[in-house]
């Protein structure tokens, strides 16, 4: 190939969704496990994002960070910060956060009303 | 070109049809943090570098098999052209936030085939494939086609290589059009995947791709004796 042909390449648009705001809501659950991880410091924030990937298209990718350079919407939830990406939060409205205990450990659950279906071990969906 | 396939034809029968053939293909560039890591969670083969894939839907029936062509800071994918669109609509809802572009070199690229290697000019990139050496090029820089399809048949069928609009459509998932060593058996979560797992791991793959002797009904390619059919 020739790397000259590849440089003149026509881009593809890429239709970005349009930003939708964000409603969400956090399960009593996942409001104590989110008090024991952040403490009394609410400098942190807990940033909901979607990755592509995972058995059925996107994977939920959720961290607790301080900041990010993501373009994102920040909401306030029972006095945590939460941060949804703008470029994913029409795949986001409407969830509820909540953690769930398991035999293998416990971990933060997301129902989501957008998703058609998950996968087998609920972090993926589309 | 035409001199050499004679030469060959004389001496081996089973490698009859070698020659280069044009293919219906389109030339995608991406670019981008983790473009390989962006293509392995989407696709059934472990994407680490140059390879062969197959994007499926979550059903995990295909939706192209495409080649992946690291070059530089760029990723080329080279797939088959009617299924371009769908590929497009496939990857562009996945980008996301992620600083990925994607470009389309297709009308400046024209995708051959050729089944054995041949010296070309640096403007010509070759990868070795499982169906020949795939070579993609500016138009006026790339060698003259000598097969004809209905040789590049007789060699897909000779040596039960399937093809995209003949065995590999987007009805059949991978492993029923002889694609399962595309599939990886340990790489993990990829769109289909949880499909493709089980019908392995419960021995239930279905129909398969098979050579059988003429006549076929249900043929996917027919050669001269023989042709390739999908059946269980």
């Amino acid at each position: 190939m020739d790397c000259n042909t590849c440089d003149s390449a026509p881009a593809i648009t890429i239709n970005v969704p349009e930003v939708v705001q964000v409603d969400l809501t956090m399960t009593v659950k996942a409001n104590e496990m989110l008090a024991s991880a952040f403490g009394d410091d609410r400098s942190h924030a807990l940033l909901v994002g979607v990755l592509s990937g995972g058995c059925s298209g996107y994977m939920y990718d959720l961290q607790i960070v301080e900041s990010t350079d993501q373009d994102c919407q920040e909401l306030d939830i029972d006095g945590f910060r939460i941060l949804i990406p703008n470029a994913t939060s029409h795949l986001l409205d409407g969830i509820e956060i909540d953690y769930v205990e398991k035999m293998m450990g416990g971990g933060f659950k997301i129902n989501n009303p957008n998703a058609d279906s998950s996968c087998g071990c609920g972090e993926s969906f589309s | 070109m035409r001199i050499l396939l004679v030469a060959v034809v004389s001496h081996s029968p089973e490698v009859f049809n070698v020659g280069i053939i044009a293919l219906d293909g389109y030339v995608l560039i991406l670019r981008g943090d983790r473009i390989l890591d962006f293509i392995d969670g989407l696709s059934t083969n472990l994407v680490d570098g140059n390879c062969t894939t197959v994007f499926t839907t979550k059903n995990a029936k295909i939706i192209d098999m495409v080649e992946i062509i690291p070059i530089g800071d760029l990723v080329a994918v080279v797939g088959y052209g009617p299924y371009k669109d769908q590929i497009l609509s496939h990857l562009t809802a996945k980008v996301l936030g992620s600083k990925i572009t994607i470009g389309d070199a297709s009308d400046s690229n024209q995708v051959m085939l050729s089944t054995e290697d041949i010296n070309l000019g640096t403007s010509i990139t070759k990868v070795k494939t499982f169906r020949g050496w795939l070579l993609i090029g500016p138009k006026d820089k790339c060698p003259k086609e000598n097969l004809t399809k209905e040789q590049f048949d007789e060699y897909r069928v000779n040596n039960i290589i399937p093809h995209q609009g003949h065995e590999i459509t987007q009805n059949v998932h991978p492993l029923s059009c002889g694609l399962g060593h595309l599939v990886h058996e340990n790489k993990g979560c990829y769109i289909g995947q949880e499909i493709l797992a089980r019908m392995r791991s419960r021995g239930r793959q279905g129909k398969r791709l098979i050579r059988i002797e003429n006549p076929a009904e249900d043929a996917t390619t027919i050669g001269e004796t023989h042709s390739l059919v999908i059946r269980k």
